[in-house]
């Protein structure tokens, strides 16, 4: 066979195009050398930014105890019937939508209970956080899981799915003490680069669920979605286990509690107990109340809707966010700034029945007056007129001085989300308030716990708790939380003047005899009754505040206890006979021995 | 035979068995991401590997001169008829109609015109006057022409245009009017210059709008992603819409995340995310997780598939096999006697090469994304036996390198 071309020719062609050849597989090597060695970290990071979902698991909220590690709150495992989309994915999203609603449909009919989603719902599930679980059951009952796990496999695709929701194990007990938790519905921001979803977390609404709610809430978790181009999951990995939260200890002594919420019961009204040595609260209750279960997992409209229209505000808490007149307890302190002006404890008044200030007439009690009365006598039969003309001797300033000594007119400082300060009036106050100058009548009423003074009963506790001990505390809810004591800048011998007076409050003959009566320790009170309104609106709140020492004759266990205790009881007819025989009866589960062992000692 | 066997090339065969090994491999890793359909398209490839190579064998013991003689033509015609039919009642698939029942006559037209042009300027029996010169020219042009312009018609045009290296080559090296060929080279290589200028000039950021405008207009960019609107074509334009887009998602790939750029974006992934040792067999997250779009994984862009899983070394061990693949061509071709058999074992090299380079080169972004599959290694079985035909060829030319009596 001849050609036209020498072999030589032939031979540079090949070469040239075996050169053609080698350049063109350097150029792909080169080229690749640079995508795979140099660019793969990039690239790796672009395919992880794609195919990776990272999601915040809620942390473990931790649980709320009481002084002797009864279980005030706690988490309790619910169980949700879930759907996993990437079992029904269909190569449409309309058809993996209507995949969806069958399978939901084929699961009613076996779990027999009608699945609250919509359509919209599994759509924008789909769109939005197609790579999560679908929650078809929120927290569903035993029953139904029974009839799920035995279904399980008839129903590809479904799952079941534990989370905790709170729960209260005492029910209403200091339901507004604890508060109660919502799910956080936490929005993952625009600018969040960390996590592409957030498990919603139990965050504390109010109480000290809301107070202490960093503390409780614990670390949450995390963990990772590997996820396909259409954004199902394929796989899931934990990297971060997450971490139960410290448990909550409360200085609240459950029985005590216990007792002041049965005394509250059908009262509008609120109690604070206190130890008024080192201001731990031993109890604290409103009334009405509510049951923090009602909200979980997610409170009702209706309900939450229901408990704000109700007039008498169930979810208020008057221990310390309302304030009150606190009537006749006020008087121990006008009397001690009446002693610090000088006023003689022993010298003698003659109450007429009313005390007279220009054209003000303020009344007595007894109509008919309290006749002679020394500072003993006076607290003990709670005259007004007494105490409105210690209050305008001593002036404006000493009693409010007084007052704000007692801690009144400015928060107590309490570890809790509510702690309103209350007012003690004065000339400014008053001027800024109501534009209006401080008449003397200002100082009688406020002489009187009345006008415009407003306290809550935890700084009424307080006081009394300072009356007895000379000192004053800030009151605290967390164990071990602890804070100094500030004794009172007044004389021994006012104080003990005073609490003469209070001791012989709950003497047998006192206003306040039935606060006392058959208590086995050592008590001194003092009753209120705070009017309000004119005329058709015109009511009482009774007030009656108490402290007490155990002595021999005591509980074993409560002999070297000290309480003080102030319980506000709204619409009541009288300190001494509305508020003092509730007062009487928690005193008596404090210090009494229980009426079994009594029985057995006699 | 004993001389036929020690005249074997073993080195093209055994990186070809090689190939077709790593190829099976490949398409059941991604076939395995895809639906339960094409789980299996790995046993098919697998079949069709035996019958190619049974033809291989054939074509290879056989010796080429007592079958191109009078075989090129008919199979010539063959092609032509085929591609005709094709046309008529062909099935459509992905844009264009290039089925016929069980095959794609385009690519049987690939080597049939190699084998007729080898024939018309490598021997005797086709000669005519002026072979070499302007004329043999025109014959060649017509010859590979007509073929072309149908499988453009069906359309598609990656596949007409991996012939025109081989044709190039071929009738450069038949000594084809030479300085015409390469000036016409050189006329091609500043048009798809001016071109990538133009559609740069329009697409860069900041170009002016005005500009932008009537390049894309006398381009024939069609409809405008930005604006979504369908954009008046100059009449003439030398582009069609898609391929305005692909020249800019291969100027600017970033533009267009998750439009025109998807593909090669996850092509991009999957190659570098596979390292230097790659994620190992079936682990590669870009195909399993079907980031990797499922309709080009198998064919045009299963070379991804197999970097990320095998990594670079994994993609310089395939490089190594087809360049041993395509340079034993070449070297049969330097050594072959006649100059048939030398056109012939470089046209198939060539045809191999050019389908690799564009292949690979266009998942990493050296050259536009084509839809042309990477030899042996896409699923693919016309192409298959087509390729393994070729080789077999070139082994014959190897083997028969001098008239055995």
């Amino acid at each position: 066979m001849k050609t036209e071309e020498s072999p030589f020719s032939a031979l540079i062609a090949c070469g040239l195009v075996a050169l053609i050849f080698v350049l063109g597989f350097t150029v792909l090597a080169v080229r690749l050398r640079e995508e795979q060695v140099d660019n793969t970290a990039v690239r790796t990071f672009e395919m992880e930014r794609q195919s990776k979902r990272r999601v915040q698991t809620a942390g473990i909220r931790g649980r709320i105890l009481a002084r002797h590690g009864e279980v005030l709150a706690c988490n309790v495992p619910a169980s949700s019937i879930v759907l996993n989309a990437e079992a029904f994915a269909k190569k449409s999203w309309g058809g993996t939508a209507a995949e969806i609603t069958n399978a939901i449909a084929r699961a009613e009919k076996v779990l027999g209970r009608k699945s609250p989603l919509t359509i919209r719902d599994i759509a924008r599930h789909l769109t939005n956080e197609v790579s999560r679980p679908l929650v078809v059951w929120r927290n569903v009952d035993e029953d139904t899981l029974a009839r799920f796990a035995e279904h399980e496999l008839d129903l590809p695709g479904f799952d079941y799915e534990e989370r905790l929701e709170r729960h209260y194990p005492q029910g209403l007990l200091a339901a507004h003490l604890l508060g109660y938790v919502g799910r956080e519905h936490a929005k993952t921001e625009a600018g969040d680069r960390k996590f592409h979803f957030k498990e919603n977390e139990l965050s504390g609404r109010t109480g000290l669920e809301s107070y202490y709610n960093s503390f409780l809430r614990g670390m949450p978790g995390e963990s990772e979605l590997l996820v396909d181009a259409r954004g199902f999951r394929r796989a899931e990995r934990t990297i971060v286990e997450p971490c139960a939260g410290p448990d909550l200890r409360l200085t609240l002594d459950l029985p005590i509690q216990r007792e002041v919420e049965r005394q509250l019961r059908g009262h509008c009204g609120a109690c604070v107990v206190l130890d008024p040595r080192d201001g731990s609260v031993l109890a604290m209750a409103s009334a009405p109340t509510f049951d923090p279960n009602e909200f979980v997992p997610v409170l009702k409209a209706d309900l939450y809707a229901r408990y704000l229209k109700d007039s008498r505000k169930p979810l208020l808490n008057r221990a310390c966010a309302e304030g009150y007149a606190p009537g006749s307890t006020f008087k121990p302190i006008t009397a001690l700034a009446g002693l610090s002006v000088g006023l003689n404890p022993a010298e003698e008044y003659e109450c007429t029945g009313a005390y007279y200030l220009g054209k003000f007439r303020i009344r007595c009690a007894r109509t008919w007056g309290h006749g002679e009365l020394d500072l003993r006598t006076a607290l003990k039969e709670s005259c007004n007129a007494y105490f409105c003309r210690t209050g305008c001797m001593a002036g404006t300033n000493a009693v409010m001085t007084m007052a704000r000594t007692f801690g009144l007119g400015s928060a107590t400082g309490l570890d809790f989300v509510s702690d309103y300060r209350g007012i003690v009036p004065d000339d400014t106050w008053k001027r800024n308030t109501y534009s209006e100058r401080w008449y003397p009548g200002d100082l009688a009423q406020m002489s009187i716990g009345q006008g415009m003074l407003l306290v809550t009963p935890l700084q009424m506790a307080r006081v009394i708790g300072a009356l007895g001990t000379g000192r004053l505390v800030r009151p605290h809810l967390k164990e071990g939380l602890s804070f100094d004591s500030v004794p009172l800048s007044v004389p021994k011998d006012h104080l003990a003047a005073v609490r003469q007076g209070l001791r012989a409050v709950v003497s047998r003959t006192g206003t306040g005899h039935r606060g006392a009566d058959g208590v086995e320790a050592e008590v001194m009170g003092k009753t209120g009754t705070a009017e309000l309104g004119r005329g058709a609106t015109r009511r009482k709140n009774t007030w009656f505040v108490a402290y007490a020492k155990g002595t021999e004759a005591s509980r074993p266990d409560a002999q070297d206890r000290e309480v003080a205790i102030a319980m506000v009881i709204e619409r009541g007819e009288s300190g001494g006979g509305t508020t003092a025989p509730k007062v009487c009866a928690v005193l008596k589960t404090v210090f009494n021995r229980p009426p079994a062992e009594k029985g057995g000692a006699e | 035979m004993i001389r036929k066997l020690l005249r074997f090339n073993w080195l093209s065969f055994g990186a070809m068995i090689a190939l077709v090994v790593i190829g099976t491999l490949t398409i059941k890793s991604a076939g395995g991401a895809r639906d339960v359909f094409f789980h299996d398209k790995w046993i098919d490839n697998l079949q069709t590997a035996v019958f190619g190579l049974a033809i291989y064998a054939v074509l290879a013991f056989v010796d080429y001169r007592r079958y191109l003689s009078w075989l090129s033509l008919p199979a010539y015609v063959g092609a032509v008829l085929l591609l005709v039919l094709v046309l008529l009642v062909g099935s459509s698939q992905m844009g264009g109609k290039r089925w016929l029942w069980f095959f794609q006559p385009s690519e049987v037209a690939k080597l049939c015109v190699l084998a007729f042009l080898s024939q018309v300027f490598g021997s005797e029996e086709f000669s005519f006057r002026g072979r070499f010169g302007f004329r043999g020219f025109l014959v060649a042009a017509g010859l590979a022409g007509l073929p072309a312009l149908l499988i453009l018609m069906e359309p598609d045009l990656g596949t007409t245009l991996a012939l025109v290296p081989a044709v190039i080559v071929i009738l450069l090296v038949a000594g084809v009017w030479r300085k015409g060929i390469v000036t016409m080279m050189g006329v091609g290589v500043l048009l798809a210059a001016t071109l990538l200028g133009s559609v740069y000039e329009a697409e860069k950021p900041g170009a002016a709008e005005k500009t932008r405008q009537s390049i894309r207009y006398y381009l024939g960019a069609g409809d405008d992603r930005r604006t979504e609107t369908q954009e008046k074509r100059f009449a003439l334009a030398p582009l069609k819409p898609h391929q305005y887009g692909r020249i800019q998602t291969f100027l600017f790939p970033e533009g267009d995340r998750t439009g025109g750029s998807y593909n090669y974006l996850q092509a991009r992934i999957a190659i570098a995310s596979g390292g230097v040792w790659g994620k190992g067999f079936g682990k590669g997250e870009t195909n399993h997780l079907k980031y990797l779009p499922q309709s080009v994984s198998m064919n045009d862009f299963i070379f991804c598939v197999y970097a990320e899983e095998q990594g670079y070394m994994g993609s310089l061990a395939l490089l190594g096999l087809f360049a041993v693949l395509c340079l034993s061509g070449v070297w049969t071709a330097g050594t072959a006697t006649d100059l048939r058999g030398r056109l012939m074992a470089l046209g198939v090299s060539t045809l191999i090469f050019a389908h690799v380079y564009v292949n690979i080169a266009m998942s990493i972004g050296l050259v536009p994304i084509t839809g042309l599959p990477l030899p042996f290694i896409s699923s693919g079985r016309t192409f298959l036996v087509i390729v393994m035909a070729g080789l077999g060829i070139v082994q014959s030319i190897s083997i028969h390198r001098e008239e055995l009596r």
